[in-house]
């Protein structure tokens, strides 16, 4: 008998212990925390005014119809001033009656301003935290970043899930980069690239995707726009970018649009290309990429009154002409305006050519005359429901 | 005497047994950092590492093997005695093989101590944040000590059902990361001085110490299974897990970011998604699977240490049941004696090169005494006969 208490008594310790509900805090115990944006506090450079998003449960419609009052209310927006963003955090659990959890923050929205002066301090809270997830986005918000937390876009009860639609939609689309915090680290510690973001603007009622902010080191050196981003995304990422709009040659507000589907890049790195009049005694390394479109034309406002074998291929030329000059204009502003490789040609360049290029040159420096260039070939292979 | 002659008979293990006691034992906290410490000094090229580190370990199992091959049913701490005395003098014997069975099992008792602190600083760190680190720990003596409680075919059969359980998430977490993969991130496949290949290859060592418990556990191979087999699929499979572990860190976060993240593959799992976005947050469920690595590493050690003991002392189940409640104390003390987290990598990784030492010399030295004595034919004439 004895025995048999012994065992229950050894049991009893062992369920209680290895349920590992030591620390256990449930569900609305919590102040889940969905977005965090950080600003500069106006006339006190020194602090950081944080502000974070967090959803009212009760006041979120579910099912069951009762709440759901306007979008307005579903969600609580508190800001908070700090030296780092850390002090921040902690004067804002001052101000709550729960612990605050970042575990389910999804953007981290930081404002131009603070980004041009550098966000290594911000991310190094963020690098160490536990709780932060690596798939959460940063996002450079044009003007004041708490601004993206205060939007009421309708469509959607909470501001944050309406902006993490629009980024998911918008990368599952090819048109926005998933551009995560892990990626972000990934690209800051890489000594071979820059990292970038995306690059967003709020109104009072909409958020805006704008194109990508582009950082050297983690300074945000400036942005690129929308058609530039999408030309960078085919040639980094293989995604599809947007539509291109051309106006037709020789008509008077004619335009022709096409929808590339397929994306297929390959960046070839030529050490003794011959570039312009260069002699081939200089063995010099450039970069090409040859990206390959396929697609379909999905607007023509002006009839050409051609045959359609000659119009597919005098769109191709003409949208190869497009992709090439947006393509080079791109490399304009990376290398000679921004001089930050987000292209990832650096990395290309120390995996293939180490011995012969990487161990000679400082890339830092070097990229900014490196001789990139794009080589598009376009197939149009569809012209909708129509025939010409 | 008798009593454990006879249960020694029933209890043998089974190739597929010794092959999951070997790998379940090698995979343990060192799979978590070991992505950062061989591409600290290899840089892309990190996953040579396990895959060229795993040469001697292939070489120092084999060693175990044949030495168990020439005492068959006999345990390391059984045959110590015969290698090293006579029939004349086997109290000499005896004495002059006391400082390598304590010696290994010093090694084994300290190196439980390390992997249960690895293990409890890294749930507290990442899990569960305000559960002080002593409970984890006596938690973990807890699940071993239940395990002490039984004989070795117990164990034998845990590992056997816990190997897969291993084995399976960390395969999936890393073909899963995969798909992040930035394959330019591996290239150029070699750029460092020799000497760094050494250096790299020496910080695997720790993840590829704890098949030594084999010196004891080889004693109960079946007869007809091959143990020079089993320790090759043992540590084959461990091989195979550490370099995909270390490739797919390199390729997803790059050697530069691995440098930065003190637990990579712990970060590797919170990168990766699964297609369909069933588990979002895969950590927690890694982390629960890791737990029985975990347990199999500190267990099989604990438990190889604890029969040790048994066997010196010439004891019973008792005796081990009792030995291991108590010796845990000590060990408690142990865990917790390095101050942070810098002095614990520092101490595991000492623990390692003791590792090398241990598991290289003992076996080699045993078999050149063997083999100078001329032990070795007779104890194949024996198995003929028998």
């Amino acid at each position: 008998m004895a025995k048999h208490w012994c065992r229950f008594a050894v049991l009893l310790v062992f369920v209680t212990m290895l349920t590992g509900c030591w620390d256990r805090r449930e569900l609305e115990e919590r102040t889940s925390v969905l977005a965090v944006a950080v600003d500069i506090v106006e006339g006190r450079e020194d602090l950081y005014k944080m502000t974070v998003q967090i959803p009212i449960p009760i006041k979120i419609a579910g099912s069951s119809g009762q709440g759901g009052g306007g979008n307005s209310d579903a969600v609580k927006i508190m800001s908070v001033t700090g030296r780092t963003v850390t002090d921040a955090a902690n004067n804002l659990q001052l101000r709550l009656n729960q612990k605050l959890f970042l575990g389910h923050t999804r953007v981290l929205a930081i404002s131009e301003e603070v980004a041009k002066r550098g966000i290594q301090d911000i991310m190094d809270g963020y690098r160490r935290e536990p709780q932060i997830r690596r798939l959460m986005w940063p996002i450079i918000v044009k003007g004041e970043a708490a601004s993206l937390l205060k939007i009421k876009p309708q469509l959607a009860q909470i501001p944050v899930v309406f902006l993490m639609d629009l980024i998911e939609n918008g990368s599952k689309m090819g048109t926005i980069p998933d551009q995560t915090l892990g990626d972000y680290f990934n690209q800051t510690s890489n000594k071979s690239m820059e990292p970038f973001l995306n690059y967003v603007q709020a109104s009072e009622s909409e958020v805006r995707w704008k194109g990508i902010a582009v950082f050297r080191g983690h300074k945000m050196v400036g942005a690129i726009n929308d058609i530039q981003s999408w030309s960078l995304l085919q040639l980094r990422n293989e995604q599809r970018g947007g539509d291109v709009i051309i106006p037709l040659p020789g008509e008077q507000g004619g335009f022709v649009t096409f929808r590339p589907h397929f994306v297929k890049t390959k960046l070839k790195l030529n050490d003794s290309h011959v570039l312009g009049n260069q002699k081939k005694s200089n063995p010099q390394h450039s970069a090409t990429f040859y990206c390959e479109l396929q697609g379909d034309i999905v607007e023509v406002t002006k009839d050409l009154h051609i045959p359609p074998e000659e119009f597919i291929k005098k769109m191709q030329t003409l949208i190869k002409k497009e992709m090439e000059n947006r393509a080079k204009k791109l490399f304009t502003q990376l290398q000679k305006d921004y001089n930050s490789d987000i292209l990832r040609i650096g990395l290309a360049l120390r995996a293939h050519h180490y011995r012969d290029y990487w161990e000679k040159h400082d890339w830092k420096k070097e990229f900014k005359d490196f001789p990139v260039e794009a080589v598009y070939t376009i197939k149009i292979r569809r012209l909708g429901m129509e025939m010409q | 005497m008798s009593q454990k002659q006879v249960s020694r008979d029933i209890n043998t293990f089974s190739l597929w047994q010794q092959t999951s006691l070997i790998a379940s034992t090698l995979i343990g906290v060192g799979v978590l950092t070991l992505p950062r410490t061989t591409s600290a000094k290899l840089y892309e090229a990190g996953w040579l590492a396990p895959l060229i580190g795993s040469f001697w370990v292939f070489l120092s199992v084999w060693m175990i093997a044949k030495l168990s091959d020439r005492f068959p049913g006999k345990t390391f701490i059984e045959y110590s005695p015969i290698v090293w005395g006579s029939a004349k003098h086997p109290r000499l014997g005896r004495w002059l093989s006391l400082p390598w069975v304590i010696g290994y099992l010093l090694f084994l008792y300290l190196s439980t101590a390390i992997v249960a602190r690895v293990f409890g600083e890294v749930v507290v760190t990442s899990v569960l944040l305000d559960t002080p680190l002593e409970v984890i720990i006596i938690t973990m003596f807890l699940l071993a000590q239940m395990l002490c409680m039984h004989e070795v075919d117990v164990l034998a059969r845990i590992n056997e059902l816990l190997f897969p359980l291993i084995l399976f998430p960390v395969l999936v977490i890393a073909i899963a990361s995969f798909q992040k993969a930035e394959w330019n991130n591996m290239l150029p496949l070699y750029r460092v001085p020799g000497r760094a290949l050494f250096e790299g290859i020496y910080e695997t060592v720790y993840s590829f110490s704890g098949y030594e418990i084999m010196l004891i556990f080889y004693a109960y191979a079946h007869e007809n299974q091959s143990k020079v087999k089993a320790g090759f699929y043992g540590i084959g499979i461990a091989t195979f897990v550490y370099t995909l572990i270390v490739l797919a860190g390199i390729v997803v976060f790059g050697y530069e970011e691995l440098q930065r993240v003190s637990w990579p593959t712990l970060e590797l799992v919170k990168t990766t998604q699964v297609p369909g976005l069933i588990l979002e947050r895969l950590e927690s469920a890694f982390l629960a699977v890791w737990v029985a690595a975990v347990f199999t590493t500190v267990a099989n050690a604990y438990y190889a240490f604890v029969y040790g003991l048994r066997q010196l002392f010439n004891k019973g189940i008792q005796f081990q049941r009792i030995i291991s409640a108590i010796l845990f104390i000590p060990l408690f003390f142990i865990a917790l004696w390095p101050q942070n987290i810098v002095d614990i990598f520092r101490a595991s990784s000492y623990l390692g090169i003791i590792s090398l030492y241990l598991n290289l010399g003992i076996p080699l030295l045993y078999l050149l005494v063997v083999f100078a004595r001329g032990m070795g034919s007779k104890a194949k004439e024996r198995k003929a006969g028998g």
